[in-house]
C-alpha cells in the first residue's frame, strides 16, 4: 500500500488498485460516495504535481460529515440527500497541497450520533474481521475501510469517542488531537464544545502523517490554537523515563476478560521497555457518561435546528401548508430515529425549568471531570493507559433496542472529549478473534509524545496475536 | 423524575419535530430512560462542584474582529439557473402566480 516517506508512488497506478480494493469492500457497506472519474482526476492532479508532498499518492477516505465540492456530503442522513457543499473542508484542501488522493467518502452513524454505524440512513456497516458485529461508530465506515486494506488511512471525526471505540473494534489505530489542533471548517457541527476532525491509520506512522498535515491554524475556523502544526514524531528506542498511569476506574471487576488481558499484557511490555507503570484515580470518571448525554444533545439540539426544509433539507410541505408545518415534518420524516432521540433530549435539558439542573450542572461536572486530568498530569504522570471498550465488537442489534445500553460503549472514551484532551486507541492483541484497543491519553497538546509511545509500543506489541 | 407522553408532545414542538402516534410509546419510554440515566450527576455533592467549563484549553482565543475574504470553491454563477450581473435571476414578482 502506498504511503512510505521519500519515495514517489504514481497516482495512477495507486488509484488503480485503490478502485479495486473498493469493489471488493463493496460488502462492508462502509463508502457512500466514490467513482471512477474522481479517483482517476484526483490521480491526474498528484502525477502532474511537481514535488510529492508528504503524503504522496496516499489514497485517504474521509467521513461523509466533512464537506467536498465534487462528492455529496450526507452525513448519513435523508434531510441531506444529494446535498453537495460550494467549497471543501480546509482538512481536505490540505491534504490535496500534500499529495493525498480523496479516494471515497464513508457510511456513519446519522449525523456522527451513535456507538456503532448502525444508525445510518443507508444501512449498517459490517466489522471486517467478522461482518455479524458493528465496527463501532460513528466512524465506522473510516475505521472498517482502514481495517479491510481499502486506504492506508481515513479521516473521521470526534464528539466523543467516534474514532477511539471503531479504531479498536476493528483493529487500527484511531487518534484524537487536542480541541483546537485541527480546523473544522467543513466539518458539519454536532457538539460544537467537542467536535474534532481525527485520523484513522494502519500504523501509527501513517496517522502521524496525515496528523501532522491537517493541524495547525486556520483562519476560516477561530477555535484552533495559534500553534504550528503538530510534527511527524521521531522514533523513540524505548520508554525510559516515562510514567504511565492506569487509572483504577478504568478496570472494573466486570471488564471483559479478554479486554483485561491484552491491558495486562500491554502494562507489562511498557515496563520490559523501561517505562514505569503506576495505578492512579480520576475519582470522577463514573459521570462522564451522563454528564456527556447531557451536553452533547444540548449542543446538537442547537446544531441541527438548521435543517429545516428551508435551508437545508428537501422541504416537505404538509396538509397544513404553514411554515411550521414545513419544519415539523420535513424534520419529523428526514431525520432518523437516534437523531430526533437526541434533538428531544437535548432540547429538553436546555428548556425552560430544566437548564439548570441538567446542563449548567453537566458543564459544572464537566469541569471536575478536566481538573482530574490536570492533577494526575501535574503530579508527573506523563501518559494514561486504558482500555478503549469494555469488549471487544459487538453483535450488530444487540444493543439497538436500548439507548442507554449503546452509549455505556463509550464510557472509557468520553472523559477524554469532555476534557479536550488528546487520546489514541492502539491494537495490542486478540480476544477470540477480535481485535483490541488500549487506550493513550496525553495533555494538553501532547499529541507529538503521545504518538512517539504509540510507535515504540507497535514495534513491541504483535497486534494480530491471540492474548490471554 | 418520569417524563409523560404530553411533555415529550411538548418538547417535541419546541424542537419542531413532527412525532408520529405510533413511535409516541417507545419515545417516552427511551426519553425516560435517558433522562433518568443521566440524572446520576444529582448524586455530585454541591461542594465539589466547580465553575462551568469552557471548551478548549487558554489559548483557544478569539480571532480579530477585522473583515476577510471567505472565498467559494465554486463560483456564485454554478449554484443558481441564472446569473447576471453579480444577482441570481428570480421569476418576476408574482409570475408563478400567473402561470
Amino acid at each position: 500500500m502506498s504511503g512510505k516517506v521519500g519515495k514517489r508512488e504514481s497516482g495512477k497506478a495507486t488509484a488503480r488498485e485503490t478502485i479495486a480494493r473498493l469493489v471488493k469492500a463493496e460488502p462492508l457497506n462502509a463508502v457512500l460516495h466514490w467513482s471512477h472519474e474522481l479517483l482517476d482526476a484526483e490521480a491526474a492532479r498528484v502525477d502532474a504535481m511537481g514535488a510529492p508532498g508528504a503524503l504522496a499518492a496516499m489514497p485517504i477516505a474521509l467521513k461523509d460529515n466533512i464537506v467536498t465540492v465534487e462528492q455529496p456530503t450526507t452525513c448519513a442522513s435523508r434531510i441531506l440527500e444529494g446535498y453537495v457543499s460550494p467549497y471543501n473542508a480546509t482538512v481536505v484542501d490540505r491534504l490535496r497541497a500534500a499529495g493525498a488522493m480523496i479516494a471515497a467518502k464513508t457510511n456513519l452513524d446519522e449525523f456522527a450520533m451513535g456507538s456503532s454505524t448502525e444508525h445510518s440512513a443507508f444501512g449498517r456497516v459490517k466489522n471486517p474481521h467478522d461482518p455479524s458485529r458493528v465496527p463501532g461508530g460513528s466512524s465506522g465506515g473510516s475505521a472498517a475501510l482502514v481495517a479491510a486494506g481499502v486506504v492506508p488511512a481515513a479521516l473521521g471525526s470526534e464528539t466523543g469517542g467516534s474514532v477511539r471505540q471503531p479504531a479498536s473494534f476493528c483493529g487500527v489505530v484511531g487518534v484524537k488531537p487536542s480541541y483546537g489542533r485541527v480546523s473544522r471548517y467543513g466539518l458539519v457541527a454536532f457538539g460544537s464544545s467537542l467536535d474534532c476532525v481525527s485520523v484513522f491509520g494502519r500504523t501509527v506512522d501513517d496517522a502521524s502523517r496525515v496528523l501532522s498535515t491537517i493541524s495547525g491554524p486556520d483562519p476560516f475556523d477561530a477555535t484552533t490554537v495559534n500553534r504550528p502544526p503538530m510534527r511527524v514524531p521521531k522514533p523513540l528506542a524505548d520508554l525510559r523515563g516515562l510514567t504511565f498511569g492506569l487509572p483504577r476506574e478504568y478496570f472494573p471487576t466486570d471488564l471483559d476478560a479478554g479486554v483485561a488481558a491484552a491491558l495486562r499484557h500491554t502494562a507489562d511490555r511498557i515496563r520490559q521497555v523501561g517505562g514505569e507503570v503506576r495505578e492512579v484515580s480520576l475519582p470522577n470518571s463514573s459521570y462522564a457518561v451522563p454528564t456527556y448525554y447531557i451536553i452533547a444533545p444540548a449542543e446538537a439540539a442547537a446544531n441541527l435546528a438548521r435543517y429545516d426544509g428551508v435551508r437545508y433539507g428537501p422541504g416537505h410541505i404538509g396538509s397544513e401548508g404553514d411554515i411550521r408545518a414545513l419544519y415539523r415534518i420535513t424534520r419529523g420524516e428526514g431525520f432518523g430515529e437516534e437523531v430526533r432521540r437526541r434533538i428531544l433530549v437535548g432540547t429538553y435539558v436546555l428548556s425552560a425549568g430544566y437548564y439548570d439542573a441538567y446542563y449548567r450542572k453537566a458543564q459544572r461536572v464537566r469541569a471536575l471531570i478536566a481538573e482530574d486530568f490536570r492533577q494526575l498530569f501535574d503530579a508527573g504522570v506523563d501518559l494514561l493507559l486504558t482500555p478503549t471498550t469494555p469488549t471487544p465488537a459487538f453483535k450488530a442489534g444487540e444493543k439497538t433496542e436500548d439507548p442507554v445500553a449503546m452509549y455505556l460503549a463509550d464510557v472509557f472514551v468520553c472523559s477524554m472529549s469532555l476534557a479536550g484532551l488528546p487520546a489514541l486507541s492502539l491494537p495490542v492483541g486478540r480476544s477470540e478473534g477480535l481485535p483490541v484497543g488500549a487506550q493513550l491519553v496525553a495533555p494538553h497538546f501532547e499529541e507529538e509524545r503521545m504518538l512517539a509511545v504509540a510507535g515504540v509500543l507497535e514495534q513491541n506489541l504483535d497486534a494480530g496475536a491471540e492474548v490471554r | 423524575m418520569s417524563i409523560g407522553r404530553d411533555e415529550v408532545l411538548h418538547v417535541a414542538k419546541l424542537a419542531e419535530l413532527a412525532v408520529r402516534e405510533s413511535e409516541l410509546h417507545r419515545l417516552v419510554d427511551n426519553l425516560n430512560r435517558i433522562v433518568n440515566y443521566v440524572a446520576a450527576l444529582d448524586e455530585v455533592p454541591a461542594d465539589r462542584i466547580a465553575e462551568p467549563y469552557l471548551a478548549g484549553p487558554q489559548s483557544v482565543a478569539l480571532r480579530e474582529d477585522v473583515e476577510a475574504a471567505m472565498p467559494l470553491a465554486r463560483p456564485p454563477a454554478s449554484m443558481a439557473p441564472e446569473f447576471a450581473g453579480g444577482f441570481y435571476l428570480v421569476p418576476r414578482h408574482g409570475a408563478m402566480e400567473d402561470q
